[in-house]
């Protein structure tokens, strides 16, 4: 069943502790990045479609998640046949695809909420130093994934409203709102987390 | 639970939000009204420490909200005008357990009681649902859900059935009016009063009337027909 970011389900990525899915993803990309060689890599990409589809997100759904992203990978592989080679092209189409798609499998099974306990728990230790307050930065990790769809659709209305009008949609008179707009939510929004209870003491 | 404001005063840039009040609540369904601006929603924060008096003291159920400000804001929870606003992670019994988990409970118990909540307000199919995707109802009682969940004893509703159609619009007034705990609703939605104890009517920052529904209600048509 598909419910937000994350999918519920019961597939051995499911079941992995989000530590050790981040470590392996962590370990792949090194591995993705010391290996040009293409009988590895092109396999690699295909291990990693097959472990992103394994997750019970569906074929639609999970072209769907990553399709923009492949098609940058896609230009990025199409600059690199321009001024390289085919072979450099492919090289890098297989390592970033590989990699785009373990981040969605990770991504896919794994809740906001325990990507957030785990941000928490290992920036715990750089709380002695006075570095960070690791709740304060998983939270904003949470916040970014809440609230971008909201600034979507406030840009929405926005352009909505400049059509409504007859004005025409330009970068000054749409963003200069939104910003504002954005920051007043800002305020409301600093203050529900504290009625909810965040820094409590 | 006693909420007493013993002249306290809000004041913005040298301008009065709230000037001097004081009172006592104790009642079980209380009623706030008002024009824009006549001070209901700083009334309102004040009650759970969101708002910090610039004279006098406001006390919940003996805790002063600045003293003891997080003891008395765990015994109140606030639902505010927007209330995708206070829906702070992206999925809805997410977004419930975390309240849960800013006061520490463990694990088990933030999932029996996320499932209860969700329960006992009917949306338990809406638990894994985007909240920027839900409709105006359902985001007022998944709010309230989110809120109640951590157990406070007064539930602080600002405009609850603002831009809310007529269908949700009752069903918001049939969840409210039948919540257990103390609640305080500031609204322009004055249909939500009925059966309620006390209805305080505010007008430029000032306590204008204070009585039962009715005559409070009276009381501040007059004030807005002038």
């Amino acid at each position: 069943m598909l419910n937000g970011l994350d999918i519920e389900g019961d597939s051995p990525l499911h079941l992995m502790p989000v530590r050790g899915k981040l470590v392996l993803l962590f370990a792949a990309a090194i591995g993705l990045f010391i290996v040009s060689d293409l009988r590895i890599l092109v396999p690699a990409l295909g291990l990693s479609a097959i472990l992103y589809l394994s997750t019970g997100i569906g074929f639609r759904e999970a072209l769907r998640r990553v399709r923009f992203v492949l098609f940058t990978v896609l230009l990025v592989a199409a600059a690199n046949y321009a001024f390289h080679s085919l072979h450099e092209a492919l090289v890098v189409f297989c390592r970033l695809s590989a990699l785009v798609l373990l981040a969605a499998a990770v991504t896919a099974t794994t809740s906001i909420s325990a990507f957030m306990d785990e941000i928490t728990r290992l920036l715990t230790p750089l709380e002695r130093f006075g570095f960070v307050r690791a709740a304060d930065v998983s939270l904003a990790v949470g916040l970014v994934i809440r609230f971008v769809p909201e600034i979507f659709a406030r840009y929405g209305e926005i352009t909505d409203a400049h059509r409504a009008r007859g004005l025409p949609v330009r970068p000054l008179t749409t963003l200069v709102p939104l910003i504002i707009l954005t920051l007043k939510d800002a305020d409301t929004i600093a203050m529900a987390i504290d009625a909810r209870g965040f820094r409590r003491h | 639970m006693d909420i007493v404001f013993s002249a306290a005063t809000v004041t913005y840039a040298g301008r009065a939000a709230l000037h001097p009040l004081t009172l006592a609540l104790s009642e079980s369904r209380i009623g706030v009204v008002g024009l824009n601006g006549s001070g209901k929603t700083t009334m309102a924060r004040l009650i759970n420490g969101l708002v910090k008096p610039t004279g006098g003291t406001v006390t919940v159920d003996g805790l002063d909200t600045v003293a003891d400000e997080a003891a008395a804001r765990g015994k109140t929870g606030f639902i505010f005008q927007n209330p995708q606003h206070q829906m702070i992670l992206p999925i809805l019994a997410e977004d419930i357990a975390f309240g849960l988990k800013n006061r520490g409970f463990g694990k088990a118990e933030i999932a029996e009681r996320t499932e209860a909540v969700l329960a006992r307000f009917g949306i338990s199919h809406l638990a894994r649902r985007r909240v920027h995707e839900l409709s105006g109802g359902e985001t007022q009682l998944g709010a309230i859900a989110s809120v109640l969940v951590t157990g406070p004893d007064l539930l602080i509703l600002d405009e609850p059935t603002n831009q809310l159609d007529l269908k949700n619009r009752a069903l918001i007034e049939r969840t409210v009016a039948g919540l257990p705990e103390q609640v305080l609703v500031i609204t322009h939605d004055l249909a939500l009063l009925d059966g309620f104890d006390r209805v305080l009517v505010f007008h430029e920052g000032r306590l204008a009337a204070d009585d039962r529904p009715a005559e409070a209600i009276r009381a501040y048509r007059e004030i807005a027909a002038c």
